[in-house]
């Protein structure tokens, strides 16, 4: 269903959604972009530029319990989940949690995510350009969200809006909170074309599609030395990006020992020990190994159980890297996009 | 896609209480247990699949169960004192309640004992190798004559180090007008020890087999399985008939905290039981 409407009509659906719905969106903090909560529709941040997280923090959040328990044995599963409305998420974003949903739901459905994920009401806001020169996601077909939303929201001229509903829920939402008329199917297409145009020159990596076979066949390529050299094994890509879903679990008993917890937290495959079993024996020693099998993942394992990259190319790794490792730089090297000689 | 999309799981992080019924020594650092979980039920598992044991404030270790599928409830885990959770472990005694998590992982499953039906069954173990073996051991020994033959190679660097001595006892008893055959070795044996002495690999010419009727199952430290690939690799054994159990860190069993990943395989969803033809090419799990 194509709807229309205004940004007026959405702060104010946005203001009363508030009374019953937690809502995140971009905020401005500073000079940073960050998801938060909003307590009024007027703490949005409605321009197109990256956050420094990820929206998987909402669903996944960087540390939360898993169990209760009491020293004497009693334990409780635990889930902390709330309705939420999530706004204002970029295609690339869009992508990430769709990538999350699936990884959480395969074979073992992971029951923290998946009731957060199920409370959750997506309203995805589209791009009709990169946000910045670090931004990749044209090479990865990232800069289109085809799933992953409730509603979606593309930005016309004289703050209008389209409104693409896509799921029951988002209709009844957007029954519930959204003042619009009917939208033109012809107004949604002149969007598309005009937001082609301006991605026209951006090109997608060359052969993207085996990538998969071009990383396995490429293991042992000199990029990965070259760039392995100067990471610093500090784990900021893995903590920023929007399809990183390791973790740890840990226990803390309460200082009284009466009670404990345990928790997980994110952790990162990039760090030195992420592979080390008590024996000492660490099966990923190096640096290069660990960032080998990070791109591996986004660009051959991953991809391959996903069907499409893994990296969604919102460049957040290449602004939080102190040695500026850059995937773009990884996979033009091994697609050989880039012309250099690595040797 | 290879995605499997399945339904949210309540308890996949809830651990279920066990109590300790048996403890016995082996040595400083390795330990028996037997375990009965509360709900007096069988765990319902396959030879090489392994549990989380949890302990509550401590945390939760990847352990491999070492009796077969059929010791009704109960189940025997072993263990070696390295980490967090089996140091604590250590100070337990019988009685005391533990909390497990599982069976998870691809273990021995009915396709893999269809394959080893008829055939030679040829174990080879090194040091606490032999614990996840032992799920396996016992299964086929007292059903050996469905198996051609079963020949075990156990080596240990003392001969403080071989666990389950009662047992290993038995099997050479057994060995004697059957066709189960034990052989040991020793890196650094005593002044008594009349056995072989050298690492494992210095067993295999002594055993006669036929490579392509040889069913080859290896566990083993890290280290140990390079040389036995090669040695069973100069006997001409086709990959598709070795078997290993890969051991890795595990944080969740269920294929999410990406701690096991070597390469695309999660070892506690493929693994920690490889058939070596599926990850030859896998350079991070050799």
């Amino acid at each position: 269903m194509l709807l229309k409407t205004t940004k007026t009509a959405l702060l104010k659906g946005i203001d009363q959604v508030l009374s019953t719905y937690q809502v995140a969106a971009l905020t401005k903090q500073d000079s940073r972009v960050l998801y938060n909560y909003v307590k009024t529709s007027h703490d949005i941040f409605w321009g197109c530029r990256p956050t420094v997280l990820p929206p998987k923090k909402f669903f996944f959040p960087p540390h939360e319990t898993l169990l209760d328990y009491t020293a004497d044995g009693q334990i409780i599963a635990k889930i902390e989940s709330k309705p939420l409305v999530l706004f204002g998420i970029h295609p690339c974003d869009l992508r990430g949690i769709q990538i999350l949903d699936e990884a959480f739901a395969d074979l073992h459905g992971d029951p923290n995510y998946l009731e957060r994920r199920e409370k959750a009401i997506i309203i995805g806001l589209d791009c009709h350009q990169t946000c910045d020169q670090d931004s990749f996601c044209y090479k990865v077909g990232a800069h289109y969200a085809k799933t992953g939303y409730d509603i979606m929201l593309y930005p016309l001229k004289d703050d209008q809006y389209l409104v693409e509903v896509a799921t029951d829920r988002g209709n009844v939402f957007a029954e519930q909170f959204l003042r619009a008329i009917k939208g033109e199917e012809k107004e949604l297409e002149e969007y598309q074309q005009a937001k082609a145009k301006a991605f026209e020159s951006l090109k997608p990596f060359k052969d993207l599609e085996k990538f998969p076979e071009l990383f396995q066949e490429n293991t042992h390529h000199p990029v990965w030395e070259h760039e392995g050299a100067r990471c610093l094994s500090c784990g900021s890509c893995v903590m920023v990006c929007p399809t990183c879903y390791c973790f740890n679990v840990t226990d803390d008993w309460e200082l009284n020992m009466r009670a404990g917890k345990r928790q997980r937290h994110w952790d990162a495959c990039m760090l030195h020990d992420f592979t080390t079993v008590a024996t000492g024996e660490n099966f990923r020693p190096t640096a290069t190994a660990r960032l080998h099998h990070r791109i591996n993942r986004k660009f051959n394992y991953l991809m391959k159980k996903h069907g499409q990259s893994v990296c969604v190319g919102c460049g957040r790794c290449v602004r939080a890297c102190l040695a500026d490792i850059s995937p773009k730089t990884i996979a033009e090297a091994i697609n050989g996009e880039d012309e250099k000689e690595w040797n | 896609m290879e995605l499997a999309l399945v339904q949210s799981n309540a308890k996949l992080y809830l651990p279920e209480p066990a109590r300790i019924v048996k403890v016995r020594n082996f040595t400083e650092h390795e330990k028996f247990f037997q375990i009965e979980l509360l709900r007096k039920g069988s765990l319902g598992h396959d030879p090489g699949q392994f549990v989380e044991v949890s302990i509550l404030g401590i945390g939760e270790a990847p352990i491999s169960i070492a009796s077969p599928p059929d010791s009704g409830n109960r189940f025997d885990l072993c263990a070696r004192a390295v980490g967090d959770v089996t140091k604590k472990l250590f100070t337990f005694k019988k009685n005391d309640l533990i909390y497990i998590r599982g069976p998870f992982g691809h273990g021995f499953d009915d396709k893999i004992f269809q394959r080893m039906r008829g055939k030679h069954l040829l174990f080879i173990a090194g040091g606490i190798g032999y614990f996840p073996l032992r799920s396996l051991i016992n299964q086929v020994i007292p059903n050996a004559k469905n198996y051609k033959k079963i020949s075990i190679l156990y080596g240990c660097k003392t001969s403080q180090d071989r666990m389950f001595p009662d047992e290993l006892k038995k099997i050479h008893h057994l060995s004697v007008g059957s066709n189960v055959e034990l052989l040991e070795t020793l890196d650094h044996p005593e002044a008594d020890w009349t056995g072989n002495v050298g690492v494992i690999t210095t067993l295999i010419p002594k055993i006669d087999f036929d490579p392509a009727e040889t069913i080859a199952i290896i566990v083993g430290p890290p280290i140990m399985y390079k040389f036995v690939l090669t040695s069973l690799m100069d006997k001409h054994m086709p990959k598709e008939n070795i078997y290993m159990s890969l051991e890795r860190r595990m944080k969740c069993g269920v294929g999410k905290c990406g701690h096991c990943q070597m390469e695309g395989v999660y070892v506690c969803q493929k693994g920690p039981v490889f058939n070596y033809a599926d990850v030859e090419h896998n350079e991070e799990l050799f």
